[in-house]
């Protein structure tokens, strides 16, 4: 494991020195501070439309930046072709494709612990400390990021930043609308695009699974259950994808 | 299996490349068998395309053979196990642009799992062996290109492998650099290692590899000593004679001095120029016979391929 680790800290330490990180998270961060200016072109319920607001710019940024930084995660290797030296050194495939991953999670980590620390901040000292549900909000958004990374790693395994933010993109929006397309899937008439509306829906992931910003923003509390299956659901999903990005990967020859 | 004795072993080694939407075939490798033992300094040349660099990348686990079978060290090239002992610097490598080389060079000996105190002590002396420890805390990304291919060796050697492998390890670089990579080959075959290169400078491979070997078309050509494969083939001959100036004699005449001529003639023609100066009652004053270089041993494969690929080289099995 000293090897992933090594990988992953590598793939950290060059995020981390990369202006495009640096922007996304300055951006993010003023758009946190930004939710402040709800509050005064909002008729009651200005602390709600805050907490709503900064939560949304925390989940969007994070979101982005999985996308941006996960697409071209494994093709940047390729394409700088530091793979070369990686790949001859005694480090299996899967060694690699978890190492990029996890080197990445690591990265979203910290920026959603900024984000984060800045929504403390805010809120401490505007309305008090937030409830525990924003900590609950903060989990389930990093399962999701970790999902949405594991598909944005396996379409880098295999295609160009554009394709692979694409299909990134596709998968991002059908996940959130996964509910929808089995409501209206079901209500169709014809047999076949029910089928193809339950496929889709039992293929990609459904991300509204792991939203819980209604309850974080309302200051409600977060049945047990529901967390606990999202996090069974989000682990086992990531770990499939990731199955799949590293056989993919593993027939990959280096021109 | 393969034998314990050898560092690198090729059996039928084939790789084939499918291009375009019809995808359509063109072989890089084309059945090579090759077998480099333990301890040699081994330098593989051939010309742009020929499958060098392949070959290579098949022996070190970045691309797979379409048929045929690799071994490092013993074991199959297939296996990341089997890389643990070796070292490879990349053609025209490019590395992390963010890290320093003390950086650099510490995630590389990571991925070996050596213990820090290994890696502080071999990042310092590998620095200072490859000419770098002025620029240990400079990103790579200000390097210039010999600094680069100069961290690029060090990052091959810092497991102190059995077994390097360089491919273009020359390239680019000015003549000082060229030395410090050519001392090092040295060293590293004095150590008992094995070095196995490739190159265009010829030069250099024929004053430092114990064996060649000729790639062509994706087939192994020649294989052997360079004095061997240089020896056995004598280009042509000079000769310097002395006969009557009005005497008609076969040979490219090279200088005229009087009644002294200087010839170059096929060696298979000598004795028949020698034949006619004596029979014009000259004097033969020398006969020098001019070894082949290897890039005239490598022009030829080159054109030879170029009418007839099927044709392996005469004299020269493809096996050492």
């Amino acid at each position: 494991m000293n090897r992933v680790l090594a990988i992953a800290l590598n793939t950290h330490r060059e995020a981390i020195r990369d202006r495009v990180l640096y922007s996304l998270l300055f951006f993010g961060c003023i758009v946190l501070v930004a939710s402040l200016v709800t509050r005064e072109i909002t008729i009651g319920d200005e602390d709600k439309m805050v907490r709503g607001t900064a939560m949304g710019a925390i989940s969007a940024f994070s979101s982005v930046m999985a996308m941006f930084l996960g697409v071209s995660l494994v093709w940047k290797e390729l394409e700088r072709r530091t793979i070369y030296t990686l790949a001859s050194k005694p480090i299996p495939r899967w060694m690699f494709v978890l190492g990029k991953y996890f080197g990445l999670m690591m990265t979203l980590g910290v920026s959603l612990l900024i984000m984060a620390a800045l929504y403390v901040l805010i809120l401490g000292l505007g309305q008090g400390l937030p409830v525990v549900s924003f900590y609950f909000f903060l989990g389930m958004l990093f399962l999701e990021l970790m999902l949405l990374t594991a598909w944005a790693t396996l379409f880098s395994t295999y295609s160009g930043p554009t394709t692979a933010t694409a299909f990134t993109l596709a998968v991002f929006v059908i996940g959130h609308l996964a509910d929808d397309i089995w409501t209206f899937g079901q209500q169709a008439e014809g047999l076949a695009m029910r089928k193809v509306s339950a496929a889709l829906y039992w293929l990609l992931p459904n991300f509204e699974l792991f939203n819980i910003q209604p309850e974080a923003t309302h200051e409600l509390a977060v049945a047990l259950p529901r967390l606990a299956l999202a996090a069974g659901y989000g682990l086992s999903y990531t770990a499939a994808v990731l199955c799949v990005a590293v056989v993919v990967f593993s027939g990959r020859d280096f021109k | 299996m393969t034998a314990p004795s050898l560092a690198i072993e090729t059996r039928s080694l084939q790789k084939i490349y499918y291009s375009g939407f019809w995808r359509r075939p063109f072989t890089g490798l084309d059945g090579l068998d090759l077998q480099v033992p333990r301890g040699e300094i081994f330098g593989f040349i051939g010309p742009n395309g020929a499958g060098k660099t392949t070959a290579i990348k098949c022996l070190v686990g970045l691309q797979s053979p379409t048929a045929g079978e690799a071994f490092l060290l013993g074991r199959s090239a297939q296996e990341a196990e089997a890389r643990r002992h070796l070292g490879y610097l990349p053609e025209r490598p490019y590395f992390y642009q963010h890290l320093t080389a003390v950086e650099f060079l510490d995630f590389y000996g990571q991925l070996f799992d050596l213990p820090r105190e290994v890696r502080r002590a071999r990042i310092g002396s590998l620095l200072e062996r490859v000419g770098l420890s002025g620029a240990a805390g400079t990103p790579l990304r200000q390097y210039s290109k010999g600094m680069l291919q100069r961290a690029g060796v060090a990052q091959a050697l810092i497991n102190e492998p059995d077994l390097v492998i360089l491919d273009e390890p020359m390239s680019g670089l000015d003549p000082l650099g060229r030395m410090l990579i050519r001392d090092l080959i040295l060293e590293l075959g004095a150590q008992g290692r094995t070095v196995f290169f490739s190159s265009h400078i010829l030069s250099d491979v024929q004053s430092i590899c114990h064996r060649v070997g000729l790639i062509v078309g994706g087939r192994l050509r020649a294989v052997g000593a360079v004095g061997d494969l240089l020896t056995a083939q004598v280009a042509h001959m000079d000769c310097t004679v002395r006969v009557p100036i009005d005497t008609v004699l076969e040979g490219d005449p090279i200088a005229t001095c009087g009644e002294e001529r200087i010839l170059r003639i096929a060696p298979e023609r000598l004795d028949g120029l020698l034949d006619a100066v004596r029979a014009a009652r000259g004097t033969i004053v020398q006969v020098q016979p001019n070894r082949r270089s290897l890039e005239d041993l490598l022009v030829e494969e080159i054109s030879r391929a170029g009418t007839d690929p099927q044709q392996p080289m005469e004299g020269q099995g493809a096996r050492p």
